[in-house]
């Protein structure tokens, strides 16, 4: 910092000083203001320190006027200096002061030099040092600590056990107030305003313990760092399951969160060191001119920024003192309120700063949180993007485009990732913000992202410029207990956990063949008395040719056995297809009086997602009504009949929560529930006894045999299963033959 | 210790009229005291407080009015009061000095009388 002596340039800045307006060298100013800083410490607990400070000051401004008579262009360094030496230095006056106080022992005090207690024999509130009523710096007084630490503490007791609030008002109004001389103590906890991160705490700390400065900031960071990690890593490994947030995680874990508090109560409790003298406190060096110089020398190089600032607080400065003066000019009398006012005003502003800091840290603490989510989601995008890696070939066509998308996804979502971290740890390291032309960088660069991601999406586009679709009839043959049931193929390949993509169910990627479940069923009336099965595909392509050789690849089919329609899991393309946005209806056409009951499973199964209303192709405006979203005529589980209106419920419900989903999970039969499996087939067994018996008397028995037991897939059964059925068993004996047969099909359906 | 006859020798100096601070400072280093303003303005303003000094603006050819400090008729009593503890301490210093005896420590409660003798005021 020395070679900053050598500087030839110096900044010249014109204060208003006690009614005199100086020009005077930045530097120059500094000193004095860490003078008057220095005096006003040094008389703080002086009856009418305004006063004497205010004389000093003019009498100095008045030095400055013969200066600059001389011929002087401005006022320097050496010249503040020289006149500082002129004046005494506060240590010098201190003593002046001091010795005299001290001698004074036996009889009153004098007004001034009465902060002597380098002797703690007294327990009192510090009326000087204070934020509420000096109790905290009282005691730390008492104990010769810092008043921080104190102050800490009680925050800690009110949060913890909230005596400490109590205990403080009984402090403050037990104990007697007193005024400490400020300066006794060599080393002071403050926030370093100059090294901060966030609000100089941890560099205070640094300061104080004497350690290097990224200490506690790894402390306060650590928490954070490793949330952060370790949201990473889950964010890679389980890109699709965002159980908890990983946010909320990192901020309240408990250990993060106890620092987070500790910091944020250190941030409203530490003052800020604002002048040299705080600055010299902070280090614990001796305050005196001399240090006090090295330290504004050693700031020097930050002044430019303040420069504008500290001229406004002079301006400000020098009209207060113009207002006293004229206060002193009125009467001297009015001098003691003018010394009683600032103290209550000090006191009611330090209260004013405290709340202020609150609301500082709140805010600080919302824009944390919001960068901090802002940054996992960069990153869980970025990486999500590489997880989904497998499907870019799905939905990318040609070099140009895998391309763009890899450009798109590097820069736009890496750019500002890299951008953040850097500045990051720029300022963790307490770099200073060096040339823009990194900012410049990175903004190019994610500018340049945002471009190619934009040509990617129009190129994308393109690929879904026409949609064609192809509709198919089929009349299915026609069951025999004049009730379909509409269900899902089993899955030949059973997958819990592997690497197959699961983009919300909408598309599975298999090794040979991609699956997409885009598939609407819709239920609507036959024209004829037969059941039909009539298919739309759907599909959109650069072109006509493209868009009609999508379609052609798309494969959909479905086996009947009698009254059962097995329905293939999800359109089959084959590998190296794209997606070009192939969805597929389905209409069953239920012949008047006949029934249908679909499988839950298909409900679950088929995600129809229309986004052809979304979408930027032109549909062929031949009906459109297909294209709508169906509005859900019918629910899974539940028996419908076909009436002259439409679907019409029969009453008969299956339990919805043991309805097996797709068949994935069978494997997952315990001998618990095979068992009381093989218990309910025997009970069953015994129920369809009776019932044959009992209906020996009716005629049309044979309904009831025709219907399909060999369909039985097994599925989880419970007690309240059976309960259930012996219920509907019991309501059949009184409902007419039609219902009967129902109830006994459905127990079939059930068991399966 | 000094204070007491620091303050002494201020309200001599402002005795004999009023008086600019620096001013006071000038007078006082001829006379080989050295004082420096830094502590003279507190001194001034507390003697001013207890009542024995009074200030008047004065208009200056530069700059702002000046301050200049003039003795009160109570500030005058208690002149002549410390200047009688004065005379009563330095005769006593000297009849002690002849005797030779080196207890210069002895100083000490002459000064305790004194500066309580300001404060009472």
């Amino acid at each position: 910092m020395n070679d900053l002596k050598n500087i030839i340039m110096k900044k010249v800045i014109n204060i208003n000083f006690q009614g005199r307006v100086i020009p005077i060298e930045e530097s120059a100013f500094e000193l004095l203001k860490a003078y008057t800083d220095s005096l006003r410490r040094c008389f703080a607990q002086e009856e009418g320190k305004d006063e004497i400070i205010n004389d000093i000051e003019s009498r100095i401004a008045e030095l400055f006027g013969e200066v600059l008579k001389k011929g002087s262009v401005c006022i320097t360094d050496d010249q503040v200096n020289a006149i500082i030496d002129n004046m005494g230095r506060p240590e010098d006056l201190e003593q002046g002061t001091t010795t005299a106080g001290t001698a004074n022992n036996s009889g009153q005090q004098t007004s001034g030099g009465s902060g002597n207690f380098t002797n703690r024999g007294q327990l009192f509130r510090d009326e000087n040092d204070k934020i509420l009523g000096g109790v905290c710096s009282g005691i730390a007084n008492y104990f010769k600590i810092d008043p921080s630490i104190v102050r800490v503490a009680f925050v800690l007791a009110t949060i913890g056990w909230g005596s400490g609030t109590l205990l403080y008002i009984v402090l403050w109004a037990i104990l007697p107030g007193s005024k400490a001389k400020p300066g006794t103590r060599t080393k002071r906890l403050f926030r370093n305003p100059d090294e901060k991160v966030v609000a100089g705490v941890a560099s205070g700390i640094a300061s104080y313990f004497d350690i290097a400065v990224w200490i506690p900031r790894l402390i306060f960071a650590l928490p954070l760092i490793t949330g952060l990690g370790a949201s990473l890593i889950n964010t890679v490994f389980n890109v699709w399951y965002w159980s908890d947030e990983p946010v909320s995680r990192i901020v309240f874990s408990s250990f993060g969160g106890t620092l987070l508090i500790i910091y944020l109560v250190l941030w409203a409790i530490i003052p800020e060191a604002k002048s040299a003298s705080e600055k010299l406190e902070m280090r614990g060096e001796k305050v005196d001119l001399n240090s006090i110089k090295t330290t504004i020398q050693e700031d020097l190089h930050s002044f430019a920024a303040r420069a504008e600032k500290w001229g406004k607080e002079v301006n400000e400065k020098a009209q207060d003192f113009g207002k006293d003066v004229s206060q002193t000019v009125k009467s001297s009398a009015q001098s003691a309120t003018s010394v009683v006012t600032p103290v209550a005003k000090s006191g009611i502003s330090r209260i004013g700063t405290a709340i202020g800091i609150l609301f500082k840290a709140f805010f600080m603490f919302i824009f944390g949180v919001v960068a901090l989510v802002l940054l996992i989601t960069l990153v869980a995008i970025l990486f999500a993007g590489a997880a989904v890696f497998p499907l870019k070939n799905f939905l990318l066509e040609g070099f140009d485009q895998q391309f763009l998308g890899w450009v798109f996804l590097l820069l736009f979502f890496g750019t500002p990732i890299i951008a953040l971290v850097t500045s990051l740890i720029r300022r963790m390291m307490g770099v200073k913000p060096g040339n823009k032309y990194i900012g410049y960088t990175f903004a190019g660069m994610w500018v340049l992202g945002l471009i190619s991601g934009l040509l990617l999406v129009s190129s994308i586009k393109k690929d879904f410029s026409v949609r064609v679709r192809e509709k198919q009839e089929n009349t299915l043959t026609q069951p025999s207990s004049g009730k379909i049931f509409v269900k899902l193929k089993e899955a030949n390949i059973v997958r819990h956990f592997g690497p197959g993509i699961n983009m919300t169910g909408l598309v599975r990627l298999f090794k040979d063949s991609i699956q997409i479940s885009n598939i609407d069923l819709r239920i609507e009336k036959s024209p004829d008395s037969l059941y039909h099965l009539n298919s739309t595909r759907i599909s959109s392509g650069k072109d006509d040719q493209k868009a009609g050789a999508n379609l052609s690849a798309m494969q959909f089919g479905f086996q009947q056995q009698d009254s059962v329609l097995i329905l293939d899991r999800g359109i089959i393309l084959p590998p190296g297809s794209k997606f070009r946005n192939q969805q597929m209806i389905l209409t069953l056409q239920v012949p008047l009086g006949q029934k249908v009951m679909i499988d839950r499973a298909v409900k679950n199964k088929f995600f129809y997602l229309n986004l052809s209303n979304i979408n930027f192709a032109e549909v062929d405006e031949v009906d459109d009504w297909e294209l709508e979203e169906s509005n859900e005529s019918w629910r899974s589980g539940v028996e419908y009949v076909m009436t002259e209106s439409g679907l019409k419920k029969t009453g008969v419900t299956v339990e919805e929560k043991n309805w097996d989903d797709n068949g994935e999970n069978n494997e997952y039969n315990s001998p618990d529930s095979r068992k009381s499996r093989r218990q309910l087939e025997r009970e069953l067994e015994r129920k369809n006894r009776e019932l044959e018996e009992l209906k020996k008397g009716k005629d049309n028995l044979e309904e009831t045999k025709k219907v399909n037991i060999e369909s039985f897939n097994n599925s989880k059964r419970t007690t309240s299963f059976f309960a259930r059925m012996t219920a509907a068993w019991n309501q059949s004996v009184q409902i007419p033959r039609d219902k009967v047969t129902t109830a006994a099909m459905l127990f079939y359906h059930k068991m399966m | 210790m000094r204070k007491g006859v620091l303050e002494f020798c201020i309200l001599s100096i402002v005795r004999q009229g009023e008086v600019y601070p620096s001013d006071l400072v000038e007078k006082m280093k001829v006379a080989n005291l050295h004082i420096l303003e830094g502590t003279l303005y507190p001194l001034l303003t507390r003697l001013k407080n207890a009542g024995v000094l009074t200030y008047r603006w004065v208009e200056s050819n530069s700059g702002p009015p000046r301050k200049y400090f003039v003795m009160t008729d109570q500030g005058l009593e208690f002149y002549k009061e410390l200047e009688a503890t004065w005379q009563e301490l330095a005769n006593a210093v000297a009849t002690l000095t002849k005797n030779e005896n080196k207890e210069t420590i002895t100083t000490n409660p002459t000064t305790t009388s004194l500066s309580s003798g300001d404060s009472n005021e």
